[in-house]
């Protein structure tokens, strides 16, 4: 199930006047899969999602829903980074709406409305203005409104941002269900540690570019190289010396080293001076959180083209 | 087409639902119903004393009492009538100590003199004076009674002679006068006004629902509902949607007033409002105004699309919300000439035509058919025009958050 193509991008590019936002983007999205579209601010990511809603309209490149250039709109569930909801109108009429303009059947769009509000402890809530929910009464709400008409496709911008921790359980909960169920999810977010958590794919993308894109553990393998955390008062001389190292950070007595690719841990540890002064060691993995801030920061730029799709 | 039914229906639906609507919905034709009845009640009040019945003697040596009875009944005067056959200074003695009495002699002398005596007493309703004077008809016809006057002669000499000015235009076209002119005439003059007022008052209240587009596309980028909406539909089904759902509400507050208006007003002033109305005059002022709509709704669509904030809403946007205001200005002259220089030029600028258009209507006796087919092209041409312009400026407009947009960026949409 996991490879039937749902969504291909192919070298999507868009440009504002004189500014490139976007170029060279291609991707796919598989049935059952989710996968992550991560970047930092103005990076592009919501230039792209927006392309593939049909919101904007690409410079360049090809966008093709199960081979078709036609997009359905009506099979793509869609929760953008700027959302909100009608205040002075109550739930249900909003959730029967948002079903209506996808072409959705009322009847079923109505059941499957007042299980969802059940299922995310909203039971009652139906004839409730907007305006009188809590925010992430509002946020879970949002989310129904985006999956009520059972896409094929769902779009998720940053779909964990102001929720609260009980809440985001709740939608990474739901996230997982649905890509088991079979929907193909293309989710942008800035939360490294969800990401992680739930995408089996990724695409990173820089300055418009794509700068990562492969099955999550590949990426891992191939970017998240070891780092080494030593705590204790050594002069930096000493530590820059240390072989097969290619960023030191140091703060007070805490120092990071990170380690070059293909490492072997126990032959460097061997290798370490003799006068390293060492009250604590911690050797681990780069995580996905710090390949995107070098990548946002531009202190270790690496684009490899070598992840392939797993 | 389908997309922006969906979305005209949804804007239909959840204002019906807004309370605030539905409240202005009833109250509006109930405000005119309390300032349509509140002179008369004032004056009611104010007129309260006059209601007093006054006792009316009369002394009748003509033989009239039965037949002024009857004109006090059929012009429900409030006057008690009582003939008199005994001496009138005892009559006259008891009105001069007594309130809201009056002596009338219906004598031979008074119909030689030609003058009828009236004795009143101090406190008297202020009307008296007025009503009394009925009391010339019944007395006149005795006087041509007495002279033999045959009914025809009668007839022409009642009938007088009466000076009235014609526009020469008018006359070259209607061909010889026949008697009943004057009253075709009044028919032909309410089967102008009553349409033309009824068309614009389909136009106010269109427009007036138009403004609420304004509101509706800026509250959508301010509630951030935009970008959800148009993942399903494009920036034309939304925007059309809304003109189209607008409309429709308009159509319905119209219909909803004129419901509770028309009957009562009907009743009120005794008018066939409703065979005035149906006349095939009515079909041309409402396009018109239906085309004063879509010009409307086309400018406010777009420039609620750059607003997010109403409350740091620029001079700009304000202005804009002004310009179905601007015919008001040209409305005097019009009154004063409608055929005149100031009135063509309102007629052919787009953001005055529909009004004046359907204000000169209501008021020319003759059509003038070349001008309104000029005026006509000019809007529709305004109308795509500004429909164009409004679909870029909300395409962008709609997408920008957290602030209004500046002229100078509208005007970058628009070149765009």
């Amino acid at each position: 199930m996991m490879n039937e193509r749902i969504l291909k991008v192919e070298r999507l590019g868009k440009s504002f006047k004189d500014k490139r936002i976007i170029s060279e983007i291609s991707f796919e999205v598989h049935r059952g899969e989710i996968m992550g579209i991560l970047g930092p601010n103005g990076a592009g990511k919501s230039t792209t999602i927006r392309n593939i809603m049909g919101i904007m309209y690409p410079d360049e490149g090809s966008i093709h829903f199960h081979g078709n250039s036609e997009i359905p709109r009506h099979k793509i569930g869609y929760l953008p980074e700027e959302r909100g909801l009608y205040k002075n109108v109550n739930v249900m009429d909003i959730l029967l709406y948002f079903a209506e303009l996808k072409d959705y059947p009322q009847k079923k769009a109505k059941k499957r409305a007042l299980e969802y509000l059940e299922k995310f402890g909203l039971a009652g809530k139906e004839n409730t203005k907007v305006e009188e929910l809590s925010k992430g009464m509002g946020q879970k709400v949002q989310l129904i409104a985006a999956i009520i008409h059972e896409p094929e496709l769902l779009i998720l911008d940053e779909p964990f941002s102001g929720l609260d921790p009980v809440s985001q359980e709740v939608f990474k909960e739901e996230i997982k269900e649905l890509a088991a169920n079979g929907t193909a999810i293309l989710l942008s977010s800035h939360q490294m540690n969800m990401v992680e958590e739930l995408c089996d794919r990724l695409f990173m993308i820089h300055r418009g570019k794509k700068v990562i894109y492969g099955a999550m553990e590949d990426v891992k393998r191939e970017y998240a190289n070891f780092k080494c955390t030593i705590i204790g008062d050594n002069p930096e001389e000493l530590l820059r010396n240390i072989p097969s190292v290619h960023r030191v950070e140091s703060k007070d007595d805490r120092t990071i080293l990170y380690l070059e690719q293909d490492v072997h841990i126990p032959t460097w540890l061997r290798e370490l001076p003799g006068e390293l002064n060492v009250y604590e060691l911690i050797i681990d993995r780069v995580s996905l959180h710090e390949i995107f801030i070098d990548i946002a920061s531009d202190k270790n730029m690496i684009v490899k083209e070598g992840v392939k799709h797993a | 087409m389908r997309n922006s039914w969906k979305v005209a229906k949804w804007e239909l639906k959840r204002n019906m639902k807004n309370k605030s609507f539905i409240i202005s919905l009833l109250l509006t034709p109930l405000l005119f119903i309390v300032f349509a009845s509140f002179p008369t009640l004032l004056e009611k009040l104010e007129g309260e004393p006059d209601s007093e019945t006054v006792t009316v003697y009369v002394k009748d040596e003509l033989n009239l009492f039965d037949e002024v009875n009857s004109l006090v009944k059929s012009q429900d005067l409030s006057w008690k009538m009582e003939e008199v056959t005994n001496d009138s200074k005892k009559i006259l003695k008891k009105i001069e100590t007594s309130d809201n009495q009056a002596y009338v002699a219906l004598t031979e002398n008074a119909i030689k003199t030609g003058e009828v005596k009236v004795f009143i007493s101090n406190e008297m309703p202020e009307t008296f004076s007025s009503e009394v004077q009925f009391l010339e008809a019944p007395l006149r016809q005795v006087k041509y009674d007495q002279l033999n006057l045959s009914p025809e002669v009668v007839q022409s000499i009642t009938k007088g002679i009466e000076i009235k000015s014609e526009d020469a235009s008018t006359k070259a076209g209607s061909g010889a006068e026949n008697p009943s002119d004057k009253q075709s005439a009044d028919d032909s003059s309410m089967e102008r006004i009553i349409p033309g007022a009824f068309a614009g008052i389909v136009l106010f209240s269109i427009v007036m629902t138009g403004m609420m587009i304004f509101q509706s596309a800026s509250q959508e980028k301010k509630e951030k509902v935009a970008e959800i909406v148009l993942s399903s539909v494009t920036p034309g089904d939304l925007m059309q949607g809304k003109i189209i759902g607008y409309f429709i509400l308009g159509l319905v507050q119209v219909g909803t007033w004129l419901l509770l208006v028309v009957p009562i007003a009907a009743w009120r002033y005794e008018l066939p409002i409703v065979e005035y109305l149906f006349v095939p005059e009515l079909l041309l002022l409402l396009a018109i105004s239906i085309a004063g709509y879509l010009m409307f709704a086309a400018i406010f669509v777009g420039i609620g699309a750059t607003v997010e904030d109403m409350t740091a809403t620029s001079n700009f946007q304000g202005i804009v919300m002004m310009l179905p205001f601007l015919p008001l200005i040209f409305i005097g002259p019009i009154l004063a000439n409608p055929s005149g220089i100031i009135a063509q030029v309102a007629t052919y600028f787009p953001l005055t035509s529909p009004s004046i258009l359907i204000l000169r209507l209501s008021l020319l006796d003759q059509w003038p058919w070349v001008e309104i087919i000029i005026a006509l092209v000019i809007l529709l041409a305004s109308i795509w025009l500004l429909m164009k312009l409004a679909g870029k400026v909300f395409k962008t407009g709609i997408l920008l958050y957290g602030k209004n947009a500046t002229p100078s960026e509208i005007w970058k949409w628009l070149r765009y």
